[in-house]
C-alpha cells in the first residue's frame, strides 16, 4: 500500500536519467505527429511500376514508425516528472477568428498513451508485413492511422483532438473495407456508423463547451477550466461518455468491436485494440474526470456500471461464440472496463490505476487480438470446433496466447497486474458495488479464456482439421513485443537502476513518468484532511 | 489608379470575350489554340494577385454602385481562385467547345465579383443572372433540352428573386443596401416584410440547389458537360449564397423574418443532401448531392445572423466554391456511374487523389477545407446555441463521410475495369501536364485551405465585419 500510495504522488526530488536532456527540439510533438503523413504522403506518390518497390514501402512505413518510437523514447526519458505542468507544450494561432491555436503538449498520461501508442504502431506493421495487395495504400492509410492518434494525444485545443480524433475513422474504415475478411463491408459501415455517432456527441460537447465558456477559445486550458454549473457539467460530460462509449468500447455502444477486430487484417486489429480504443479512456480522463468535478462525482456510478455491464458483457459473450476472432474481439473489450472502474474510483489511487490500465490493457487488447488472429490465419480456421490441440503443433503462438490471457485477467508479473491491483484498491473504496461487479465480470471471463486456452492449445488434436504451422518470425517479434512491453512494465514498474543506487539505468520507469500530472487530475476527489484550516 | 481595383473584373471579362471572339472566328491558329487554356489560367491567376494587392484597398465606384470592402476581396479572391484551378483541372478533350467552355467559368466568376461588391439590389440581381446564365450556356452546348429546362427553373427563380427585391425596395423605401438596413434598423419584423423575404430566399435557394429546391438545378447538372456540371453545382450556388449572405446582412436587424426560413432549409439540406448522397453510387450525383449537404451548412451560418456565424459561412463558402466547380471537372469524362472509376487511383492517381480531396471536403471529413468551414460555422451554432440545427449538421455530415468512403472503396481498392469493357461513358480522363498540374494545386488548396487558414479565415471574419455586423 505504501508503494501504491507513493506511485500518485511526484518524486520530489528529481532523478534523471543518464542523457536526459541532450536532445531537445521546439518541435517535438509536431514531429510525432507530422512524420508520418509526410512519409505517407512520400509512399503515395511513389512510382512503384508492378509492385516492384512494395518491400521498399514496408520498409519506409517500418523504419518511420521506428524513428517516431526513437524520439518519443527521448521525449519519455527527457520527461520531467516532477513537474504537473504539460511539456514539451508547442503553441501557436491557427483560427485566431473562432479561438483555434495548434497547441500540444502532454503530461504524465499523455506520455503513457504515446508510449502505448508507439509500441502498437511497431507491432501494427510487423504483423502487416504479410500484406501482398495494394502495399501502398496499406501504409499509406496505417501511417495516417498512426499520425491521428498521436495527434490525438498531444492536442491540447479542443479543435485540433477533434480533428484528429475524427480524422483516424477514416483511413481505418478503408483499411477494414480494402483488406479485412469476408464480412468487411459490415465491419467498415459498422466502424464509421458508431464512432461516427461519437464524434457527433464529442463535437456536441466541446461546441457545448465553448458556448458556455464565452465562445473565445477552444484551447483546453480554458476550455477545460471554466467554472460550469453543475446541470452544464453533467450534460457536457454525458456528451463526452457517449463519444468515448463508442470509441472504447463500452456497452452498450460496443456494437462495432466483434466484426472490426474479427474482421480486419490483422495489423489493423493490433492497432484498433491496441491504441484508437484507448482514446476513449483518454477522453474520459481529459474532459469528465480532470475538468468536470460535479459530473465526475454525479455520474461515477453510471461510469461504474457501464464498466461492470461491459466487462459481464465480454465475458459472456466470450463465453457464447465458437469464432475464436469473435472471442478475442469480445475479450479485448474487458481492459477498456477495467480503466473505467478505475476512473469511476475518482479517487487518486484509482485515477492513477486507470491511466495505467490505459497502457496495459492497450498492450492486452492487442496482444488478444493479434494472437487469435495470427492463430487463426496459421490454422486455417477460426472455429474452435476446429481448432485443438495446437499448443505442440505452434509452441510460439501457444506461449503467446497464454501470455495474453495471463495479461487480460492481470496476473503478477504482468504490468496489467500492478494497473488492476491500483484500480480495484481505489474502486472497492468509492464504488464497492461498480468493483465488485467488475470482478465477477473478470471471473467470467477467466472462465472464458480458461476455455480458449484448454480447447484450442490443449484439447485432444483434431484429425480432420487443416494443416498448422507456427507464427512466423514477423509474426513472433510483433506478439514477443507486445507481451515483452506487458513484461517489461510489470518487471520493473519503477524503472531498472543501477545496483545499489536509485539511479535509473535507461528507463526512468513508466511508474515515475506517469505520475506528472495526475497529482492535479485528481486533486478535486482528495478528501479534505480532518482539521485542515481554510 | 482610382479605378485600379476593377482591373481583375476587366482582366475577366475581356478574357472571356476575347476567348469567344477568337473561338467565333478563328483567329488563333491551331497550334497556338492548344495553348488557350494555359494562357486562361494564367491570366486568371494574374487577376488573383491584382486583387489580393489592390483589392485591399477599400473603396468604392460608379457613384457608390461598386464597393471594394474585405468581403468582397475575400468573395472575388475565391472566386478567381476557383476558375483559375478550375480551368486548370478540366479534361479538355471531354468539354464540347474549348472556347466557350473557357469564357462561361470567367463570366460565371465575374458574375459573383459583380454581387460580392454590388452595393444595391440591381447589382446582385445582375451578379446572380450573369452566373446563373454562363450555366445555362454551358449546359446548353452538350444537352439543349436541358439547358432549356435549366433556363425556366432558373427564370422562375429569378422572377421569384425579383419579386422579393421590389417587395424590400417597396416596403423600405431605398434600393441600397446600407440604407435598407438603416431603415429597417427602426422598424419591427411585420408581414409584408417576411412574404416577399420568403420569395427571395425560396427564389436564392433554387439558384443555391439547396435542398428541397435542388431538383431543376441538379438533374440538370448531371447531364452537362464536366466543366458544366462544375459550373452548376458550384459557381451558380456561390453566386446565390454572396448575395444571400448580403441581404442577410442587410436584414440583420429583423432576423425573424429570415432565420426561420433558412433554419428549415439548410437542415433540409444538410441532412438531405448526406443522406442522398449516401443513397447514390455514381460519382458526379454523389458529388452533387455532397455539396447540396455543403451548401446548408453555409446557409446554418447564415441562420446565426451575427459575425462570427456568417465569418464561417464565408470561409465555408470559398472552400465550397473551389470543391464543388473543380470536382466534375476532375471527374473528367468518368460518366457511366460507379464502374467508371473503378480504379481510378491506380490509372491516374492524381485525378484520383483530387477528387477524393473534392468528395471528402465537401462531406466535410478532416483535415480538408470543408471540415474546417463546417467546424467554423458549427462553432457559431453553438454560440447562438442552435444546437439542434448543430446535431442535424453533424448527421448530415456523418451520412455524407460514409458515402463518400464508399467512392473512396472504388477508387483505390476496386481493380480497374478492363479496356475493352471501357465504353465512352466510362473512357479516362485524358493527362495533360496542364490537368496534372491543376489537379495537384486543386489538392494542395483543399489541404493546404485549413492547415493555413490564419490569414483565409482572418479575412472571412473582416469580410462579415465590413457586412457591419458585430
Amino acid at each position: 500500500m505504501t508503494m501504491l500510495a507513493a506511485i500518485v504522488q511526484a518524486s520530489p526530488t528529481p532523478l534523471p536519467a543518464p542523457g536526459a536532456g541532450v536532445f531537445t527540439s521546439p518541435f517535438l510533438l509536431s514531429l510525432l505527429v507530422w512524420v508520418p503523413v509526410v512519409m505517407a504522403v512520400a509512399i503515395a506518390f511513389m512510382p512503384n511500376p508492378r509492385g516492384r518497390y512494395d518491400v521498399l514501402m514496408k520498409q519506409i512505413a517500418f523504419f518511420t514508425i521506428l524513428g517516431l518510437m526513437f524520439i518519443l523514447f527521448i521525449a519519455y526519458n527527457q520527461f520531467q516528472n516532477f513537474l504537473p505542468t504539460m511539456q514539451y507544450e508547442e503553441k501557436v494561432a491557427w483560427l485566431p477568428a473562432i479561438g483555434v491555436t495548434y497547441h500540444l503538449g502532454v503530461d504524465g498520461p499523455g506520455i503513457v498513451m504515446l508510449l502505448l501508442s508507439g509500441l502498437i504502431g511497431i507491432a501494427s506493421v510487423l504483423a502487416s508485413l504479410g500484406v501482398r495487395e495494394r502495399v501502398r495504400a496499406y501504409f499509406c492509410l496505417l501511417l495516417l492511422t498512426q499520425a491521428s492518434v498521436n495527434g490525438a494525444i498531444v492536442a491540447r485545443d479542443m479543435f485540433v483532438f477533434i480533428l484528429f480524433w475524427a480524422a483516424a475513422a477514416i483511413p481505418l474504415a478503408l483499411l477494414v473495407l480494402g483488406w479485412g475478411g469476408p464480412r468487411r463491408s459490415t465491419a467498415a459501415w459498422r466502424l464509421l456508423g458508431y464512432w461516427g455517432l461519437g464524434t457527433g456527441a464529442l463535437v456536441v460537447g466541446v461546441l457545448a463547451l465553448y458556448s458556455i465558456a464565452g465562445g473565445q477559445s477552444f484551447d483546453m486550458d480554458v476550455l477545460l477550466k471554466a467554472s460550469l454549473s453543475p446541470r452544464n457539467q453533467i450534460v457536457i460530460s454525458v456528451a463526452m461518455i457517449i463519444a468515448a462509449a463508442t470509441r472504447l468500447p463500452l456497452f452498450p455502444l460496443h456494437g462495432w468491436v466483434r466484426d472490426v477486430l474479427a474482421e480486419a487484417p490483422v495489423g489493423v486489429a493490433v492497432i484498433v485494440a491496441g491504441a484508437t480504443t484507448r482514446l476513449g479512456a483518454f477522453l474520459l480522463l481529459r474532459t469528465v474526470i480532470a475538468a468536470e468535478p460535479a459530473a465526475g462525482h454525479l455520474l461515477s456510478p453510471v461510469l461504474a456500471a457501464l464498466a461492470a455491464m461491459t466487462v459481464g458483457y465480454a465475458g459472456l459473450a466470450a463465453l457464447r461464440t465458437v469464432d475464436i476472432r469473435h472471442m478475442a474481439a469480445y475479450l479485448a473489450m474487458v481492459p477498456g472496463g477495467i480503466t473505467v472502474l478505475g476512473l469511476a474510483a475518482v479517487s487518486p489511487l484509482g485515477i492513477a490505476g486507470s491511466v495505467l490500465s490505459m497502457f496495459t490493457g492497450g498492450l492486452a487488447a492487442a496482444l488478444i487480438a493479434g494472437v487469435c488472429a495470427t492463430l487463426s490465419e496459421r490454422a486455417q480456421s477460426r472455429s474452435m470446433t476446429v481448432l485443438s490441440g495446437l499448443a505442440p503443433r505452434m509452441p510460439n503462438i501457444a506461449w503467446l496466447l497464454i501470455i495474453a490471457a495471463l495479461a487480460l485477467l492481470g496476473i503478477p508479473i504482468l504490468a496489467s497486474f500492478t494497473a488492476e491491483v491500483m484500480t480495484f484498491f481505489g474502486a472497492f473504496k468509492n464504488q464497492p458495488i461498480g468493483a465488485f461487479a467488475v470482478a465477477v465480470g473478470l471471473a467470467v471471463s477467466a472462465v472464458a479464456l480458461a476455455m480458449l486456452l484448454r480447447r484450442v492449445l490443449f484439447g485432444s488434436p483434431n484429425p480432420d482439421a487443416p494443416g498448422v504451422s507456427d507464427g512466423s518470425l514477423g509474426e513472433t517479434w510483433y506478439l514477443g513485443l507486445l507481451a515483452g512491453g506487458l513484461l517489461w512494465v510489470g518487471l520493473f514498474p519503477g524503472g531498472p537502476k543501477i545496483p545499489g543506487t536509485d539511479f535509473p539505468l535507461f528507463d526512468p520507469g513508466l511508474l515515475n513518468q506517469m505520475t506528472a500530472g495526475i497529482s492535479d487530475i485528481a486533486s478535486p476527489y482528495v478528501a479534505p484532511t480532518p482539521g485542515a484550516t481554510q | 489608379m482610382k479605378y485600379l481595383g476593377l482591373l481583375p473584373e476587366t482582366l475577366v471579362v475581356a478574357l472571356a470575350i476575347g476567348v469567344m471572339l477568337a473561338g467565333r472566328f478563328g483567329w488563333l491558329p491551331a497550334t497556338s489554340r492548344r495553348y488557350l487554356p494555359q494562357a486562361t489560367a494564367l491570366v486568371v491567376l494574374v487577376a488573383l494577385g491584382v486583387e489580393l494587392w489592390a483589392g485591399a484597398t477599400v473603396g468604392s465606384y460608379f457613384g457608390g454602385a461598386l464597393l471594394q470592402d474585405r468581403f468582397a476581396l475575400f468573395a472575388k479572391a475565391a472566386v478567381l481562385l476557383t476558375a483559375a484551378v478550375a480551368v486548370a483541372t478540366t479534361d479538355w478533350t471531354a468539354e464540347d467547345s474549348i472556347p466557350l467552355g473557357l469564357a462561361m467559368p470567367l463570366l460565371a466568376a465575374f458574375g459573383v465579383m459583380v454581387a460580392a461588391s454590388a452595393a444595391d439590389l440591381l447589382g446582385l440581381w445582375a451578379g446572380l443572372e450573369l452566373a446563373g446564365a454562363a450555366g445555362v450556356v454551358m449546359v446548353a452546348l452538350r444537352r439543349p433540352d436541358l439547358a432549356l429546362r435549366l433556363l425556366v427553373a432558373g427564370g422562375m427563380a429569378s422572377a421569384l428573386v425579383l419579386v422579393g427585391l421590389a417587395f424590400v425596395y417597396a416596403t423600405t423605401g431605398n434600393p441600397n443596401l446600407a440604407g435598407i438596413r438603416a431603415v429597417i434598423g427602426n422598424e419591427a419584423p411585420a408581414l409584408p416584410l417576411a412574404i416577399p423575404v420568403l420569395l427571395l430566399l425560396g427564389g436564392l435557394a433554387v439558384r443555391a440547389g439547396i435542398a428541397p429546391f435542388h431538383v431543376a438545378g441538379l438533374q440538370v447538372g448531371l447531364g452537362a458537360s464536366p466543366l458544366g456540371a462544375g459550373l452548376v453545382f458550384g459557381l451558380s450556388a456561390v453566386a446565390a449564397a454572396t448575395v444571400g449572405i448580403k441581404l442577410a446582412a442587410a436584414l440583420v436587424e429583423i432576423p425573424d423574418v429570415y432565420v426561420p426560413y433558412v433554419q428549415v432549409v439548410a437542415a433540409l439540406a444538410m441532412v438531405g443532401g448526406g443522406a442522398a448522397a449516401l443513397a447514390v453510387r455514381s460519382p458526379r450525383p454523389r458529388l452533387a448531392y455532397l455539396a447540396v449537404s455543403q451548401m446548408g451548412w453555409v446557409a446554418a451560418g447564415v441562420s446565426t445572423h451575427f459575425r462570427s456565424g456568417i465569418g464561417g459561412s464565408l470561409f465555408l463558402l470559398g472552400a465550397f466554391a473551389v470543391a464543388a466547380t473543380c470536382g466534375p471537372a476532375l471527374l473528367g469524362r468518368a460518366e457511366g456511374g460507379e464502374p467508371a472509376i473503378h480504379g481510378l487511383g491506380t490509372l491516374r492517381p492524381v485525378r484520383a487523389a483530387g477528387l477524393a480531396l473534392a468528395m471528402m471536403s465537401l462531406a466535410g471529413a478532416p483535415p480538408l477545407a470543408g471540415f474546417f468551414g463546417e467546424l467554423a460555422v458549427a462553432a457559431s451554432l453553438a454560440q447562438s446555441g442552435s444546437f439542434v440545427l448543430l446535431g442535424l449538421g453533424l448527421l448530415g455530415s456523418v451520412l455524407g463521410v460514409a458515402a463518400v468512403l464508399g467512392t473512396l472503396r472504388v477508387l483505390y481498392i476496386q481493380s480497374p475495369l478492363e479496356e475493352s469493357r471501357r465504353g465512352a461513358a466510362a473512357a479516362l480522363p485524358a493527362v495533360t501536364a496542364l490537368s496534372t498540374a491543376g489537379a495537384v494545386a486543386f489538392c494542395i488548396v483543399i489541404a493546404a485551405y485549413g492547415v493555413f487558414g490564419y490569414p483565409i479565415m482572418g479575412l472571412a471574419d473582416q469580410g462579415a465585419e465590413a457586412l457591419g455586423l458585430r
